[in-house]
């Protein structure tokens, strides 16, 4: 099959799940550490809702008829992951700009009382976890109802999420360095460098059990795995994704986590881990999206 | 019992002039550089001088379990109750979701309306009691489509008497073109 789906959609399920991944950190940040984790509660507030939005532009720009999207809201499918998808995507969109809102600092806070606000936060901060979920993983159902080669992965939804929870947490990590204000504390960093250390970890054993499980199964999808380990995308998935993506940035977190790095390094490399990490994660999606697509059944 | 419309197609009898391709874009009005049908070659096989080259014609299966019709968003594809897949142009809003479904590529975006475009069995044709464009315009008479619930009918007929296969009948869509390979001297008489 010629190429259906293409760079856009591959930007789309990347921003998709940064934003949602930077809502989760933002919100168990709030949840668990209270004020000491304020910074970077703060900084995934501020951040989750413009990669999504990004995204989503593209998304429309990418139909074959965008004046008729509105189509996907009159409508519930519940055979197609699209259309809940969609229905998930405006919700959390939607509430995760309400979820900035009550994170401004109060004085541009110009509709509501103080501690209305408050409350709502708490409340918000409860229920934005599963919404992040369901957008993180429900890219992978979307896929997998597709029934391709690749795509037909079951746990396709659970490499996504992982994913998007790792790329979340790192550009919580780069976005909470780079300000001037509100900068992430040490302490702040550390968990955060501990997380997406593991998130990493986990991520490498889900690829690795995907492949083992494809090689596994049928002839078309052996082959089509292949193409990812020695075939066309054998670059992408070793250098970009294995080893700029999750080996080198692991390394560079857990040296960072040990202490090893001298103090002037510290500030580069965390910076350059966390961006690794979303280079890398920005690779998982176009490897899946495109190689799912070049190979099918035989 | 339910129509259940499908096609046979008797590969032995092609000889790839291409003239289903071209009486389906001429009727469909189907832009260039896509197709709704199609005729793929096996190659040539065998050694000299016993070498032999199958055609294969097709277009969209009209699957049991079409997976373009589940993954759909909007409801645009559907399935009608004689079993022809097709699009409704007016809730299809091109996401392309169904062309990544589809395991035989049956169908594409069509470039002047942005929407996803397939093979409709020729409903419109159907419904005045003419044949497909494909299946009248079939020289060979390699083509042939009707109810596959009715035994009277061609298709059922020669489903009948000669060996069938379908194609990637472990993806499990249930497709509805019957392929017959061996030779077919006589087309039985059936509606």
């Amino acid at each position: 099959m010629e190429l259906t789906w293409g760079l856009m959609i591959v930007i789309y399920l990347f921003t998709a799940g940064l934003s949602a991944g930077a809502m989760i950190t933002s919100n168990l940040a709030f949840l668990y550490g209270g004020q000491e984790f304020e910074r970077v509660s703060r900084w995934g507030a501020y951040l989750s809702p413009f990669p999504i939005s990004l995204g989503l532009g593209v998304l429309v720009l990418d139909l074959g008829s965008p004046f008729n999207f509105y189509q996907l809201f009159l409508t519930l499918e519940l055979s197609s992951p699209m259309s809940y998808g969609s229905w998930i995507i405006l919700f959390f969109t939607m509430l995760s700009f309400v979820y900035l809102y009550l994170w401004l600092p109060e004085t541009y806070q110009k509709i509501g009382q103080t501690q209305q606000l408050k409350r709502w936060k708490k409340h918000l901060t409860k229920l934005m976890p599963f919404l992040s979920i369901a957008v993180a993983s429900y890219t992978g159902l979307l896929l997998n109802a597709a029934v391709r080669p690749i795509w037909n992965a079951p746990l396709l939804p659970i490499l996504f999420l992982v994913s998007a929870l790792s790329t979340g947490v790192a550009a919580v990590i780069l976005i909470s360095n780079l300000s001037p204000w509100k900068r992430a504390r040490h302490k702040e960093l550390h968990v955060l460098t501990k997380a997406d250390a593991g998130l990493i970890i986990l991520e490498c054993l889900i690829i690795l059990i995907m492949i083992v499980m494809g090689r596994l199964s049928s002839a078309s999808e052996s082959i089509a795995f292949n193409s990812l380990l020695v075939g066309n995308y054998a670059w992408v998935f070793w250098l970009l994704i294995v080893g700029l993506g999750l080996i080198i940035p692991l390394f560079m977190e857990l040296m960072e986590l040990k202490g090893k790095i001298p103090v002037k390094w510290v500030w580069p490399v965390t910076i350059s881990s966390s961006f690794l990490v979303l280079f890398g994660g920005f690779f998982v999606r176009y490897v899946i999206t495109y190689a799912g697509q070049t190979n099918s059944w035989f | 019992m339910t129509v259940r419309m499908g096609f046979v197609i008797i590969t032995s009898r092609c000889i790839d002039c291409d003239a289903c391709m071209v009486a389906c874009r001429s009727e469909n009005d189907v832009p260039l550089g896509h197709t709704r049908n199609w005729v793929k070659s096996s190659g040539v096989q065998g050694q000299f001088p016993k070498v032999s080259e199958v055609f294969q014609p097709g277009n969209c299966m009209h699957c049991d379990n079409p997976p373009c019709v589940s993954v759909c968003p909007t409801g645009a594809s559907q399935k009608r109750s004689d079993g022809i897949v097709i699009v409704e142009d007016k809730k299809c809003i091109g996401c392309k979701y169904c062309l990544t479904a589809c395991p035989y590529d049956a169908r594409f975006s069509n470039s002047e309306t942005g929407k996803a475009d397939k093979c409709t069995l020729c409903l419109h044709r159907l419904e005045q009691g003419l044949e497909p464009a494909c299946v009248q315009t079939c020289l060979g008479k390699s083509r042939l489509a009707g109810d596959l619930n009715d035994p009277s009918s061609v298709v059922s007929m020669l489903i009948a008497q000669y060996p069938t296969r379908i194609l990637l009948k472990e993806v499990g869509t249930g497709p509805n073109i019957y392929y017959i390979d061996e030779a077919v001297p006589d087309i039985p008489d059936g509606k």
